[in-house]
């Protein structure tokens, strides 16, 4: 049975492929000449220089963080080139898309333009770091939302951009963060005005292409008063031997009974099964649920990335918010994950909860680091976190770091973590029942992720659900 | 010997480990020479410290504490509060240092030896070399590297083959003076078969800051069985900095039960190590604290053969403004397959200004195992309240029988009568005092 689940496990990367468009690169380095190069690049107002060169000056006061549970070699971050755009410049229809870019999405299985007509999906499509294509934006427009690139929104809806960027995630929150903020190329914007919801889930596309360009987006997603979204994000990469460092930022804010919906299911390059190679994923996303009877409901379903390293949070602020958080981390080979959430509860009968899955294989390590912080003023404030690890193998490792601090007596915390593998009983019971041992651990595997998957808007779920079969299929032996 | 401590605060502290006598051994003057290097290389940690975020060592640094050259004058009135019938043997420390008139040597059976450890160490000096100063380590631990230099004062325990001894052996440490500080040392040796039970008691006498800073080791050779009992109920001013390392051979038991009831600021490091197969550990501990009170338990389950099995149940309950921090750690390692690990993290929260930080903490690197962790952190159930009140009983009482039975459930776990009726009735007294 393990020669089974060791060619499951072993399969390789599908997406692994590179596109040949000719980029406009940055000479490699960072140093305040370079940033303005960006800023001028994309001709950006002042004021967002000055942000970026402020970020910049901290950053060089900071140092990298050492408290993961995770090991790589030291970055250098003057060996990364950071800014890279797709030569064709920005098109106005599908059609003015260089062929080969479109291709990619080919054999990503990405049909956009009919996955989009068919599906009702606004894809803003991001192509290492230039907004490429924006679909369905007049539809949008109409019920008066802006979905743009961050760089369209600096030009068009200062004001917003202005107010609302860094309000979540402070220039300098932390390393990857403040290197983001004077580094970001483009991201996405969105906003939806009061009492607006939105018709149609909005997704993007990341991909990083260019070798050794690190890929710093930066998302902001602004729910105004009884506004609602749901927000897909998915990603892939091509097969790179050197280490790519992907640092981005997500912000959300969430007003008076708004409701922001974030899903990602990321599958970028991990490396080969030596551990060579594989995307370096350190991500900072954190909402702020500002307003009373707000939501931010966060669900990942991470399978990719050498090293991943985020940690979505909930700031509730606002009387009666709700955090949730609901995660799926998958990590096979030398793949390691620390990933996890912050529930800071600062409101009044604020709530939160945490489902985490850990899945492990291989030789990988894979951690749960959550902090469930209750505030002084948080009366009523309740949360239930749940953190259940299943390990596939004996050279794997899964760990649970959940900080608990409460400063409120009226507060009520639970937590609850379970390690478990997939028993020989179950698998025989299945194998009685005449299902095929991969097909038995697929279903096992499926169920553990049941709570997490239920999250998931319909075609991510079908999406994650294959991935896992697709990366784990018979690795139980 | 030749360095100097680095660290201002640590100089003043091993300002006194100069005066520590040599001992009959020379692989332990050695030993306390490396710790005496190691302690001088090392800086009192702060909040920045993983291990120490949440515990402020800075009340400690702002007060002097030296050891003391001779015991105060303590009558056995003033300790008679302490007692514990069912003991066999007790030994008093008064500043650390031994007081034979308050001690009472009880018949011991054949096998079991209870000794001053300057004593022990002239006649079973082999017995010793392999475990004192080995198990607990010194690496980053300030404070096992400070107790291992000035190691000096301390008891010996021993239990030969198959020796049994179910009374417990108590040991008490009372500290009387302002500004003292005290190194207690304890081995505890259970030979294959046998069976011993320790109560380690650390009590104040008065209202003095003193520094008690103790090291225990104990090693459980296979199919031996230690009940080890820590009861921390010094003054308000105290400190209290504890280290227990324990390493468990196989099928060998080790029974923990951890009661903090006093110090401004007390933390109980357990270490225990499973080293063979089929060991079983219960860690049980209760914190009561109140006022300005901060107690910190720190406990780290190490599960590196296979077949390993521990229960874990850690509760406090915190009142006034007080602050407690527990940190439970369980490591199951590569090999150590079919390991069953449980630990539970109860936490009571009795006023608005009380504050507790938990971290259950596991790392697995097995795959066929059993492990869960739970942690909660509330106030009393109003279900419960209401349940009490609909029977007649008054807001007030209903509270403090509710609290006092979320203590109980751990207390009564340990089986001495006389001490459970001690530790109960205090438990009752504090809860009804508003904790």
């Amino acid at each position: 049975m393990s020669s089974v689940l060791d060619t499951l496990v072993s399969q390789p990367y599908k997406h692994g492929f590179v596109t040949d468009i000719e980029s406009e690169t940055a000479p490699k380095g960072l140093n305040e000449d370079i940033i303005r190069m960006i800023s001028a690049k994309k001709n950006e107002p002042d004021w967002l220089l000055d942000f970026r060169l402020q970020a910049y000056r901290h950053w060089l006061t900071m140092a990298e963080p050492q408290w993961p549970n995770v090991s790589y070699p030291k970055i250098d971050f003057q060996a990364i080139s950071y800014y890279a755009a797709p030569k064709p410049k920005l098109k106005k229809s599908m059609d003015e898309v260089d062929p080969e870019l479109l291709r990619t999405f080919e054999k990503l299985g990405v049909p956009m333009h009919e996955r989009a007509a068919l599906a009702g999906v606004a894809v803003d499509v991001i192509f290492d770091s230039v907004s490429v294509t924006t679909t369905y934006k007049e539809k949008l427009a109409e019920v008066g939302i802006i979905f743009c690139s961050i760089s369209e929104a600096v030009h068009n809806h200062p004001e917003l951009v202005k107010k609302y960027m860094g309000s979540v995630v402070p220039a300098g929150d932390n390393y990857y963060a403040a290197l983001n903020s004077a580094v970001f190329t483009d991201g996405s914007f969105c906003f939806i005005p009061k009492g607006v919801k939105c018709p149609m889930e909005l997704s993007t596309y990341f991909r990083i292409n260019t070798q050794d360009s690190g890929q710093f987006e930066r998302t902001l997603i602004v729910a105004e008063e009884g506004a609602q979204v749901s927000y897909l994000e998915g990603c892939t990469a091509p097969k790179f031997d050197t280490n790519q460092l992907h640092a981005a930022v997500v912000e959300l804010v969430a007003l008076d009974d708004a409701d922001i919906k974030y899903s990602t299911v990321q599958n970028w390059y991990a490396g080969d099964e030596n551990g060579k190679g594989g995307i370096y994923n350190f991500v900072t996303k954190r909402g702020l649920c500002k307003g009373r009877n707000s939501k931010i409901s966060w669900t990942q379903v991470e399978t990719g990335s050498a090293i991943t390293w985020k940690y979505p949070s909930c700031v509730l602020l606002g009387e009666n918010s709700i955090g949730e958080f609901y995660s799926v981390a998958l990590t096979n080979h030398k793949q390691q994950a620390d990933t996890g959430t912050k529930m800071i509860h600062l409101g009044k009968n604020t709530r939160s909860t945490i489902i985490s899955k850990g899945i492990s294989a291989g030789h990988s390590n894979n951690s749960y680091r959550g902090l469930v912080k209750i505030g002084a003023k948080a009366e009523g404030a309740r949360n239930f976190s749940q953190c259940d690890s299943m390990l596939i193998g004996s050279k794997c490792g899964a760990n649970t770091f959940p900080y608990i601090q409460v400063q409120n007596p009226t507060a009520k915390v639970e937590h609850e973590a379970t390690t478990s593998k997939i028993g020989e009983d179950q698998l025989f019971y299945f194998q009685s029942r005449g299902i095929p041992t991969e097909e038995a651990v697929s279903m096992i595997i499926n169920g553990f992720c049941k709570d997490v998957f239920q999250q998931l808007p319909m075609e991510f779920a079908v999406e994650a659900t294959k991935l896992l079969g697709l990366k784990l299929e018979g690795s139980v032996g | 010997m030749t360095t100097t401590a680095v660290h201002p605060y640590v100089a003043s502290l091993l300002a006194g480990s100069g005066a520590v006598p040599k001992s009959p051994a020379a692989w332990l003057d050695a030993r306390r020479a490396a710790a005496l290097e190691r302690a001088n290389a090392l800086a009192v940690p702060t909040t920045r410290d993983e291990e120490w975020r949440f515990t402020d060592l800075t009340p400690l640094t702002r007060l002097q504490f030296q050891p003391v050259a001779a015991a105060a004058n303590v009558s056995a009135a003033d300790i008679a509060a302490y007692a514990v019938a069912e003991a066999a043997v007790r030994l008093v420390f008064v500043d650390g240092i031994h007081v034979p008139a308050l001690s009472q040597a009880g018949s011991l059976p054949t096998g079991v030896t209870v000794e001053l450890l300057a004593d022990a160490l002239k006649k079973h000096g082999a017995l010793i070399e392999p475990h004192l100063a080995q198990l607990v380590k010194n690496d980053n631990d300030l404070f096992a590297a400070l107790n291992t230099a000035f190691l000096q004062h301390g008891v010996f325990i021993h239990a030969a083959k198959n020796a049994v001894l179910k009374a417990p052996i108590h040991l008490l440490f009372v500290a009387t003076r302002k500004g003292a500080a005290s190194y207690p040392r304890c081995l505890v040796l259970a030979d294959a078969g046998s069976e011993l039970a320790v109560i380690e008691d650390y009590v104040a006498l008065g209202e003095e800051a003193c520094l008690t800073n103790a090291v225990t080791e104990i090693a459980v050779a296979p199919d031996a069985s230690v009940r080890h009992i820590k009861l921390q109920r010094e003054n308000s001013q105290a400190f209290h900095i504890g280290s227990c390392a324990v390493t468990l051979a196989k099928d060998a038991r080790y029974l923990s039960h951890a009661v903090t009831f006093g110090a401004r600021l007390s933390r109980n490091n357990l270490s225990v190590t499973q080293a063979g197969e089929g060991a079983h550990a219960q860690i049980d501990g209760i914190a009561l604290i109140g006022g300005r009170q901060l107690a910190d338990t720190h406990t780290l389950m190490d599960h590196t053969r296979p077949n390993g099995t521990c229960e874990q149940s850690h509760k406090t309950i915190v009142g006034g403004a007080a602050h407690a921090v527990f940190n439970g750690k369980v490591f199951v390692r590569e090999g150590a397959q079919l390991t069953n690990s449980s630990q539970q993290s109860r936490n009571l929260l009795l006023s608005d200004k009380a504050r507790v930080d938990t971290k259950p903490q596991l790392e697995i690197f097995a795959d066929d195992v059993k492990c869960a962790h739970g942690a909660t952190v509330g106030q009393l159930d109003a279900d419960h309240l209401f349940y009490l009140k609909s029977r007649g009983l008054p807001e007030a009482q209903a509270r403090n029988l509710l609290t006092y039975a979320f203590g109980a459930e751990i207390i009564d776990r340990i089986p001495v009568p006389s001490l459970v009726a001690q530790l109960e009735k205090y438990v009752m007294a504090r809860t009804e005092a508003g904790a």
